[in-house]
């Protein structure tokens, strides 16, 4: 792409002159909604888990991935191709994946508190539970290496919840 | 149509500045047309109470039964769970005071084409901007209820459009294969999900403009105008932007006036003008018999367009709440919403390489063709996340194959008919005996 479009370069790597321009920055400084106090009938853990994959896929996310916790929580780990690494990529564009994560994860969270649980994302060693996840394995750099996408991947936040589910692996 | 009379207008046999817009074959200004202000369009009459207390209780304090539209909508239990709504509250970033530099603008066009693709758009159109094409004033915000800040007077249409020259629009399409199931759960879910994404793909570019150094502005714009000028599609009869990939399966949502250089694209001719002259199968599927079946298009307000009864569409939703948001029918049903396939690309190509006078009898076949393999209205059954078109609305049914989890009385679909229809066979509520068809 680069080489044909002479503005590709900065799209991808420049970093906004005003963090606010980044929508990743940016709505991480919205308090996401709250929990809804009237709980729906939930189907089993395996069905659940199964729905909520299918949902986080229908958000955008590549692959899905449920993890328990020591704290008896579950953690919902999405990960998305990402042509350029986001950490080292800090233009919009290079956060592109971020934040297209973001959103799977927004849009989740809504639906897990909606149906009366709670739901909250957190960044803190995202790719250590998705490697606990299943999903792939850590490699020396901290970068989470999946089969299908290697190293070029994100791992958005984690969406910690008290849903019951079906873990795939256990952190 | 009574409209303030201070509101700005714009006629073409005054305004010599700004000849009348291309709009393409759909549609044609052709006389003084009245700048609509944001105050005026569906959203906030229903939420200020014009439309009567049931839409206004169903604008304002609609909680949905369905997870999944309290998830989508703003029928939600608490409005801080939607995205739109979340992204609304975000604080936006400053101009950038160090301008990126346009020598060419064909190349800025084509770079600002590949961002909204990466960004997540499925199209991104490029119009030029147009007095007729402006809201009066105001701003028309992403939820859709809310107007805020009414512009001065210095800001006149004509005025933005003379400071920002360029409109760009980044559609996103619904899944085909979901809104088969209109009327249902599905359908909606995927309509609802691709607002949320067009909102996002039209911040992260607004944002981004920003970040060049130009301004962007939002919600001024009519976006299905917005989408004509910008050679997105051409306006069918059902009142929707119908385009060469997606049909009018696609959600606009907002449009961006800016003035970052840009080289705009001229109108689409799909055939949707000779295809809609004929068709009407979104008029006769119509549950509220909102669409026009007269073969003529009508003028409204300086524009010769097919005009939809947006009254008695609105009025259905809250009457269908409990089961269901957006009927959709007429994008469902529309012969040009269709996969995007070779055989697909081959009938738009055909039409759009025949000549304007051979078209009545191409459309005819196609349209013959069309009712023979996809029949008068969608009767697919479709499957999803634990949904079944299938299944009557309000029936209380655990449509996964092989579940064992214990549920209330009456969980599992026991007297469901399981016929391969879905339940939204043409309602009788649309068989008008005082329509001639």
């Amino acid at each position: 792409m680069a080489d044909r479009d002479p503005y590709w370069e900065s799209f991808i790597n420049r970093p906004p002159a005003d963090p606010n321009n980044l929508i990743t920055h940016a709505l991480k400084q919205v308090r996401p909604g709250g929990v809804n106090p009237v709980r729906t009938e939930v189907h089993s853990p395996n069905v659940m888990s199964r729905h909520v994959k299918e949902l986080a896929q229908f958000y955008g996310a590549d692959q899905v991935g449920i993890v328990s916790l020591a704290s008896g929580q579950f953690g919902v780990v999405c990960v998305l191709q990402a042509d350029y690494d986001t950490r080292t990529a800090t233009g919009i564009g290079g956060q592109t994946p971020a934040m297209k994560g973001l959103f799977a994860i927004y849009t989740l969270g809504s639906y897990i508190r909606e149906l009366g649980y709670n739901a909250v994302h957190s960044e803190t060693d995202r790719e250590r539970l998705a490697a606990a996840a299943g999903l792939g394995s850590v490699d020396a750099a901290g970068r989470l290496v999946t089969r299908k996408f290697g190293a070029r991947c994100h791992v958005a936040d984690v969406l910690l919840t008290d849903l019951p589910l079906a873990a795939d692996g256990r952190a | 149509m009574t409209l303030a009379p201070e509101r700005p207008r714009y006629d073409p046999a005054v305004d010599a500045e700004f000849p009348p817009p291309n709009l393409g074959r759909s549609v044609h200004v052709i006389g003084p047309v009245v700048n609509v202000h944001p105050d005026e369009t569906p959203h906030p009459k229903v939420r200020r109470g014009e439309m009567g207390k049931v839409l206004f209780d169903y604008g304002r304090n609609t909680i949905s039964p369905d997870p999944l539209a309290r998830t989508n909508s703003t029928r939600c239990r608490d409005k801080g769970n939607v995205f739109t709504d979340v992204l609304r509250r975000a604080p936006a970033g400053r101009i950038n005071p160090t301008k990126t530099e346009v020598p060419d603008p064909a190349a800025m066009s084509r770079h600002i084409k590949n961002v909204g693709r990466y960004l997540g758009a499925d199209i991104v159109g490029i119009g030029r901007s147009h007095p007729a094409l402006l809201y009066a004033g105001g701003t028309l915000r992403d939820t859709g209820f809310v107007v805020e800040g009414e512009a001065g007077p210095s800001e006149s249409p004509a005025e933005l459009c003379r400071k920002y020259p360029y409109v760009i629009v980044t559609p996103v399409a619904w899944d085909y294969e979901l809104a088969q199931a209109h009327r249902h759960h599905i359908g909606d879910a995927a309509y609802d999900t691709t607002l949320m994404q067009t909102v996002l793909v039209l911040t992260a570019l607004e944002f981004y403009i920003r970040e060049l150094g130009y301004t962007a502005l939002r919600g001024k714009v009519n976006p299905q105008a917005a989408a004509l000028a910008g050679g997105v599609g051409e306006l069918g009869r059902n009142g929707l932007i119908i385009t060469e990939k997606f049909g009018a399966r696609i959600h606009l949502s907002d449009a961006i006036l800016t003035d970052l250089p840009l080289e705009p694209n001229q109108p689409i001719d799909l055939g949707v003008d000779d295809f809609c002259k004929v068709c009407r199968k979104c008029a006769e599927t119509c549950p509220t018999n909102s669409i026009s079946f007269d073969a003529n298009k009508q003028v409204f307000n300086g524009v010769e367009k097919y005009k939809i009864k947006w009254e008695t569409c609105y009025k259905l939703r809250p009457l269908v709440t409990e089961h269901w948001q957006i009927c959709l029918t007429c994008s469902t049903v529309c012969p040009y919403t269709k996969p995007n396939v070779w055989w697909r690309t081959l009938a738009v190509e055909t039409l759009r390489n025949t000549p304007h006078l051979l078209r009545p009898a191409v459309v005819k076949s196609l349209k013959w063709l069309d009712d023979r393999v996809w029949g008068k209205v969608a009767n697919k059954r479709v499957r999803w996340l634990g949904y079944d078109s299938g299944v009557r609305p309000g029936v209380k049914a655990c449509t996964v194959a092989g579940c064992t989890a214990q549920h209330d009385a009456g969980g599992h679909p026991v007297d469901v008919p399981m016929a391969d229809i879905g339940y939204y066979a043409p309602l009788k509520e649309n068989v008008n005996r005082f329509v001639k068809r």
